[in-house]
């Protein structure tokens, strides 16, 4: 076992001066709001799809799903076997209107659906249940890293917020975005490494990977059962998952602000594409780590780490020959630091969009808010280090954290489908139905024992219907509220009027049958990646 | 009544099309909306900012400048569509009270006592082609989407298919005859 070697140091300090270089290289450009936190809306589609991508393959995916890979085989796959028909849903109802609206932070648009409060409590929600999780997002690797690098974990701690902090306040959106795109190839690249590493070391390879997964049912990745209470069913993975993904992608800010950055709808959806295509596939290279690197502890009688969470990181440091070691640690680097500094960005978006340049300076220049917008960065970023920092001493608290972002994201994803769907709703019935579906997802997680994949479909169902119920107590909305969420020319007369004007207008852009396409191949591939699962199943059992 | 003033088209249509494609638009044309502008500034001062407005709008516009941008040409072959008569003196206060209760700066700012002036407001509509047609109205002074001038483009719009559709029928029966 050689270790974490000077050399290795070399190759981490490296890849974090280019990560650096590439985050100040887009301070340069920025001149208002719009560049720092959109981009101008001028970064292509396929960069913000990485950059999703990068984001969603957080620490817990690089360090985590190996350790799930390592206990449970493929099961937790069905949690994300629903994402292509998330980004489906996404693509369809979603992003037109988030998109046409011209907003920054999604919260904008429940201000002129249903007024100010609605707006400042969601923007709220987000801030607390987002800041508190960007602490254990900075903490969950730093410990990791401590652990095979032997550095402290304050030390890792302070390296991985300074560099993200300073390259979020210098490049805003651009930077977080182009240095995921990096990001992103280096952690397949570990994972990549990692698996020709492991599978070489086994004297049967690949036949020794797949006889020991069929053998001790680890490619079960689909269960039929229809208990509620099984948590990683097919059914808790569609339904629930399902919806979960769908909160996530669509209105948490970390994650739709840059699809909002996107130049046009278009570019909107292929950013979510990318993610809806390789997402599985990303998943399911780190659960097979977990196979793999369960087999190759079987083969020589090893026995795991306590915390699963080290697995991989360990057996890189050991096994990998000196300097790819030091590649690969960066990729943990790398996945952490792409989460944080989405999650930076955005909390800075949220913070100056929805408090700041609202109760305490309207009216500002656009370079102020920029000023603030920096500032507001830092001050998260130095939060989550102060979180970070003692959340080694508050085990129950990570746990809550996580807690509070499954009661939340299903109240809001339903009070953002009232808003879209139901043009009956109002204020009074919005914030009935957000609180509603919160105490629900709080009550039905303390009181039930089912699998908490569907806490968010609870969330949805409840805040939906009790905002809908409790709006027919109160006028029903304005036209001028209801102008971002309605099509005033829906009317059958009108249709055939503007169907008329089009076909005679200048065309522009792409022809208008590419989002249909789009979807269909979401679906297509939904399906594959099923009957794949399927197979490799039914092949294991025989 | 006096001649209608033609305001200077700033958004030229490449411009126009890399905006609206942005706002998820397939096809574009350039279109006039009339409206009428009602000079702002402090009491008996020079106008500052000029209140664009009309009868079916339920939301003016607000254009900055001492003097409207307008431009010497006619307009020849583009949609034009006409939002009608001038409103009322109690329809513009109305509509610039709330211009004032939305921004609280402008509080001071009254509307000039001077007859309201007729213009030709430059817009780009963009279709959107989906399970539904969409339209979108974008300044042609600034790019920025124009979501109250919608009503009275959807009427002019419907005005201006009737028309066609008279017309050419009514060229069917002479040519039939």
């Amino acid at each position: 076992m050689e270790g974490f070697t000077l050399f290795d140091t070399v190759v981490l300090i490296g890849y974090i001066s280019l990560i650096a270089w590439i985050g100040s290289r887009f301070g340069k450009d920025q001149h208002n709001p719009e560049d720092y936190f959109l981009g101008g809306r001028k970064i292509p589609g396929w960069a913000i799809g990485l950059s999703v991508m990068a984001t969603q393959a957080s620490a817990i995916t690089f360090i985590g799903a190996p350790g799930w890979g390592f206990e449970g085989g493929l099961e937790r796959l069905v949690t994300f076997i629903n994402v292509p028909l998330a980004m489906l849903v996404l693509i369809l109802v979603l992003v037109p209107i988030f998109h046409r609206a011209g907003i920054y932070s999604i919260y904008e648009l429940l201000e002129r659906r249903f007024g100010s409060a609605t707006r400042t409590l969601t923007a709220l929600l987000f801030l607390i249940a987002r800041g508190l999780a960007t602490g254990v997002v900075l903490y969950a690797p730093a410990l990791v890293l401590a652990v095979v690098t032997g550095w402290s974990v304050n030390l890792t701690i302070i390296i991985m917020a300074v560099l993200a902090i300073s390259y979020t306040v210098m490049g805003g959106i651009s930077a977080v975005i182009w240095t995921d795109v990096v990001q992103m190839f280096v952690l397949w690249l570990g994972a990549l490494l990692s698996i020709l590493f492991l599978v070489t070391s086994l004297p049967g390879g690949w036949s020794d990977v797949f006889s020991f997964g069929a053998a001790s049912g680890m490619f079960n990745a689909i269960d039929l059962s229809l208990d509620p209470s099984v948590t990683y069913s097919l059914w808790a993975g569609l339904l629930g998952g399902f919806f979960l993904h769908v909160a996530y992608f669509g209105t948490d800010q970390s994650q739709i602000q840059r699809v909002l950055s996107s130049p046009s709808v278009l570019d909107a959806q292929r950013s979510l594409l990318i993610g809806g295509y390789l997402l599985i596939p990303q998943m399911l290279l780190f659960l097979f780590i977990g196979v793999i690197l369960a087999t190759y502890y079987q083969q020589h009688g090893l026995t795991p780490p306590e915390n699963l969470n080290e697995l991989l990181p360990r057996y890189v440091v050991s096994a990998f020959p000196s300097g790819m070691a030091g590649l690969v640690i960066a990729g943990v680097f790398a996945a952490a630091m792409s989460s944080l500094d989405s999650a930076l960005n955005s909390l800075s978006a949220v913070t100056v969009r929805d408090f700041y340049s609202r109760y305490i300076k309207p009216n500002a220049s656009d370079a102020h808010y920029l000023k603030a917008s920096r500032m507001a960065t830092v001050f998260w970023g130095l939060y989550a280090t102060l979180f970070a920092f003692f959340a080694g001493n508050l085990g129950p608290v990570i746990e809550a954290v996580n807690q509070i972002g499954s009661w939340f994201y299903g109240a809001l994803l339903g009070t953002f489908l009232l808003a879209i769907l139901s043009h009956r709703s109002n204020a009074r019935g919005a914030m009935a139905g957000l609180v509603a579906g919160m105490l629900s997802v709080w009550a039905v997680s303390s009181l039930l024992d089912i699998s908490w994949l569907y806490n968010n479909t609870v969330g949805v169902a409840i805040s939906m219907s009790v905002g809908y119920l409790v709006s027919l107590t109160a006028p029903a909305p304005s036209q001028d509220q209801l102008s971002d969420v309605i099509m005033a020319e829906a009317a059958p007369d009108m249709q055939a009027v503007l169907a008329a004007r089009a076909d005679n207008a200048e065309v522009i852009g792409k022809e208008a049958r590419l989002t249909r396409r789009r979807c269909i191949g979401l679906f297509a591939w939904f399906c594959l990646m099923l009957g794949m699962l399927a197979l490799l199943q039914g092949w294991a059992n025989g | 009544m006096a001649e209608r003033l033609t305001l200077f088209r700033q958004i030229d249509e490449d411009a126009a099309k890399k905006r609206l494609q942005r706002l998820g638009a397939k096809a574009c044309e350039p279109a006039w909306v009339s409206l009428w502008a009602a000079a702002l500034g402090l009491p008996n001062g020079t106008p500052g900012a000029w209140l664009l407005y009309a009868q079916e709008m339920r939301r003016a516009l607000l254009l900055v400048g001492t003097e409207l941008p307008a431009q010497p040409t006619t307009i020849n072959t583009e949609l034009r569509i006409e939002s009608g008569l001038p409103p009322s003196p109690e329809v513009l206060n109305r509509l610039w009270l709330w211009e004032r209760m939305a921004t609280p700066r402008h509080w001071r700012i009254q509307v000039l006592d001077s007859a309201p002036t007729s213009i030709w407001l430059p817009c780009w509509l963009g279709y959107h082609r989906g399970r539904h047609h969409r339209l979108t109205v974008i300044s042609g002074l600034s790019g920025e989407p124009l979501p109250m001038l919608k009503p009275i483009v959807l009427e002019g719009l419907q005005q201006a298919y009737w028309n066609e559709q008279v017309s050419t029928s009514s060229e069917r029966r002479r040519k039939a005859v």
